[in-house]
């Protein structure tokens, strides 16, 4: 079997899209990345699944595209059917087929809607990601009795880490997939990770949230009732402690007495989701796929973030270059006869040969440009190709136009894993 | 347009990730450098984006000298922690005992906002530092803060630990200072990077109101970046349109030449390819158009375009933009060409 790698790299992503539960989305950010994340979910409920998008970045435009008004903190479906306008949509949503093996029976039904015909299983949902939202949530749930929120409120290191916390985005942002993946209603859960240096801390994050709440942490901040909280805190052996209180303050550490004092009922819950998280995070059914530019800069980010997948014993499955400049080149400039132009120019009525020979420079002066930022591009994915294997790598050209509609999405996904015919 | 700078002695450069903000505030260091304006760049990431963009390489906290008048660091949030808490403790050998200590290292590594603070305590110390005459060393530090939905809560990390802290102990009054010290729009500016497209736009206009209501403080500057220029004046736009007509009927299918990756095509379509390229560039420049209005018709700050640049190498992109940003004519004259 000798596929070419445009093949392979196609198939790679159909495959993961049909058996896949867990996509994760990381790459630098402007690249389109959660517009390929929402594309990606459109592919997979194309094929006949379940599929969510998590998206933490607040795309209105998307939620727009996708028929939605925005996009909430609770899953909402999208009315594929409704959303779909345009002949474009029509064509591409009634001519999905399912995958496997209920490929060949139902071929182009005449209306897409078909009584009982596969497609009709799949669903995509989209939700953002609303950190603050998550975080009352779960304590809403694990607090021991009503007031437990109110009383959490009042905790100074709560309103630091609800609302303020650098970092809360992530932990939260795991919490919400740890729901969304247990929770059995959905096939495939589409992640898209914060972009650059935090989606970093995000795949460390389940270890990091943990040891926050690690009890042997806690011990020295939970008030003990048969010694006073200062006496244990200030363990005449503890230079340590000592210093951390003295470099802290006295109140701040009274507020994290108070807060893990509070929580304590958190912490066994954090440490299991953290642990089922890691355990999510390296299921053989969980894929991550950088995605990034062309650009030089954000392929070298996106190569960072290949290393830096390798580092977590994680392996990219697939790299998706976006908005890839067409192929202009340089030599197309030389094959052209200065007549070519000009006699389409006068054709259409422009008579002054200068003023002619003025908006010829004008064109070739930018086309000369548009050949260096393609040439650029080539010479930046041959080199992430040396690495990584062509067959790793998806292109995905530059559209000219921004995403925003269901038309234009489903355009996308089609280059992403085109449609088997 | 440095002019507005000049006064700034502390620059936060912030932006959405992939709008180019690292390379930006390259270029503007690169820019006071060349006016003979000592500046030091700071970066916050682990992933040196400097280091690439001016050719060098970093070996810690130290800034390192990449010209006369140009410095850089790239402050690791480890590196940071220790150089703060050397500070608070009598000697250097219970520094490092903290350091060493296993549970006061997973403490301080997981405990919210640490990093932060000790990462902008160490600007501020950067900030303080003096020549042998008492006069500040560095006439501008640039900050090249992380992506836009983080700068405001990572600014206002001082002043949330100086409030949570009661303004009690050595943290809480280092937090303090430096919080006094970004709500100052006398010495600090904020700078918003943005591109002309959807979602930069929109955020750059949300932060700007983030940064009022959080910081209390405006916003200075945005800068839209990589805008692209039309190859074509407008008045010839519609004899342009023409020919693009032209060239779809005459060339049917003409689109697929966009995703066509061979090298050696045939002579005869490399017509329908230069109209098609400088199509789609129209097409570009009306679309960074339309957001570039958007913006300035919701933002109060002043706005600056940076044309989109074709250099290819880190380096010289900076060096172009440098340029730009001094107001060098020739560049200025290669913008409308």
């Amino acid at each position: 079997m000798n596929s070419p790698p445009d093949q392979i790299s196609a198939d790679v992503i159909r495959n993961v899209l049909d058996d896949g539960r867990l996509v994760v989305c990381v790459g630098p950010g402007g690249v389109g990345k959660t517009t390929t994340a929402a594309a990606l979910g459109l592919r997979a409920a194309m094929a006949g699944r379940r599929a969510i998008v998590l998206t933490i970045d607040p795309a209105r435009r998307l939620a727009n595209s996708l028929g939605l008004q925005s996009l909430t903190n609770d899953p909402q479906q999208i009315d594929l059917a409704t959303a779909a306008t345009g002949e474009e949509a029509t064509r591409y949503l009634t001519s999905t087929s399912p995958p496997g093996e209920h490929g060949d029976e139902d071929q182009d039904d005449a209306d897409g809607k078909a009584e009982g015909s596969q497609q009709q299983d799949g669903e995509l949902w989209a939700m953002m990601l609303d950190s603050e939202q998550t975080f009352d949530d779960l304590i809403d749930q694990y607090a021991p009795d009503k007031g437990a929120l109110e009383s959490a409120r009042e905790n100074n290191i709560y309103r630091l880490l609800s609302s303020a916390l650098y970092g809360m985005q992530e932990y939260m942002a795991l919490d919400k997939l740890h729901d969304l993946y247990t929770g059995g209603y959905f096939d495939l859960v589409v992640l898209d990770t914060p972009p650059t240096k935090n989606a970093l801390e995000f795949l460390e994050t389940p270890s990091r949230a943990a040891t926050f709440f690690d009890e042997r942490i806690i011990k020295w901040f939970l008030p003990d009732h048969s010694a006073g909280f200062f006496s244990r805190v200030f363990n005449p052996g503890s230079v340590v402690l000592k210093l951390v209180s003295k470099v802290l303050g006295e109140s701040f550490v009274e507020d994290l007495v108070e807060f893990f004092d509070t929580f304590h009922y958190l912490q066994e819950a954090l440490q299991q989701r953290g642990e089922m998280i890691e355990f999510i995070l390296r299921d053989r059914q969980t894929h991550f796929f950088v995605i990034t530019s062309a650009d030089p800069r954000r392929m070298k980010e996106a190569y960072f973030f290949h290393e830096k997948l390798g580092a977590l014993e994680q392996k990219a499955d697939i790299f998706i270059i976006n908005r890839v400049i067409p192929m202009f080149a340089a030599h197309d400039l030389a094959q052209l006869e200065d007549e070519d132009l000009d006699g389409m120019l006068e054709e259409h009525g422009l008579e002054d040969p200068d003023q002619a020979r003025s908006i010829r420079k004008h064109l070739e002066t930018h086309y000369a440009r548009l050949a260096k930022l393609a040439l650029r591009d080539r010479k930046a994915i041959s080199s992430l190709a040396t690495r990584v294997g062509d067959e790793s790598i998806r292109l995905v050209p530059l559209l000219g136009e921004d995403v925003h509609n269901l038309s234009h999405l489903l355009k996308l996904s089609d280059f992403l894993t085109p449609l088997k015919d | 347009m440095l002019e507005q700078l000049l006064d700034k002695r502390l620059i936060f450069v912030t932006g959405k990730g992939g709008v180019g903000k690292s390379t930006v505030t390259a270029g503007l260091a690169h820019a006071l450098a060349r006016s003979k304006r000592r500046t030091l760049v700071l970066e916050t990431d682990t992933f040196s984006a400097m280091e690439d963009l001016f050719d060098y390489s970093s070996p810690g906290l130290e800034p390192i000298s990449i010209n006369e008048y140009l410095y850089a660091s790239n402050l690791s949030s480890e590196e940071c922690f220790i150089a703060t808490l050397r500070r608070f403790v009598p000697s250097e050998r219970i520094a490092r005992a903290i350091i060493k200590n296993r549970i006061a290292r997973v403490f301080f590594r997981a405990a919210p906002s640490v990093n932060e603070v000790t990462i902008l305590d160490q600007v501020r110390v950067f900030f303080e530092k003096t020549d042998d005459d008492g006069e500040p060393f560095y006439d501008h530090i640039l900050v090249d803060l992380p992506a836009s939905g983080h700068a405001v809560t990572f600014l206002n990390v001082p002043a949330t630990m100086h409030g949570m802290m009661r303004g009690i102990g050595p943290i809480a009054t280092m937090s303090g200072q430096v919080a006094e010290l970004i709500s100052d729009p006398a010495t600090t500016a904020i700078i918003a990077v943005c591109l002309p497209e959807e979602m930069p736009v929109n955020e750059t206009i949300e932060l700007a109101d983030n940064i009022d209501e959080t910081l209390g403080r405006p916003l200075d500057l945005a800068i839209a970046n990589m805008v692209h220029q039309a190859p074509l004046d407008a008045k010839n736009r519609p004899l342009f349109e023409e020919i693009h007509q032209q060239i779809r009927e005459d060339y049917p299918g003409v689109e697929s030449l966009f995703f066509d990756e061979e090298d050696e095509r045939a002579e005869s379509t490399a017509i329908a390819r230069l109209i098609e390229g400088n199509a789609l560039a129209l097409g570009w420049a009306d679309r960074d158009r339309e957001y570039l209005e958007l913006l300035y018709d919701r933002l109060s700050a002043p706005i600056v375009e940076v044309p989109i640049v074709y250099e290819s190498s880190g380096t010289d992109v900076v060096d172009k933009l440098s340029r730009i940003f001094i107001g060098d004519s020739s560049d200025a004259a290669s913008l409308t060409a």
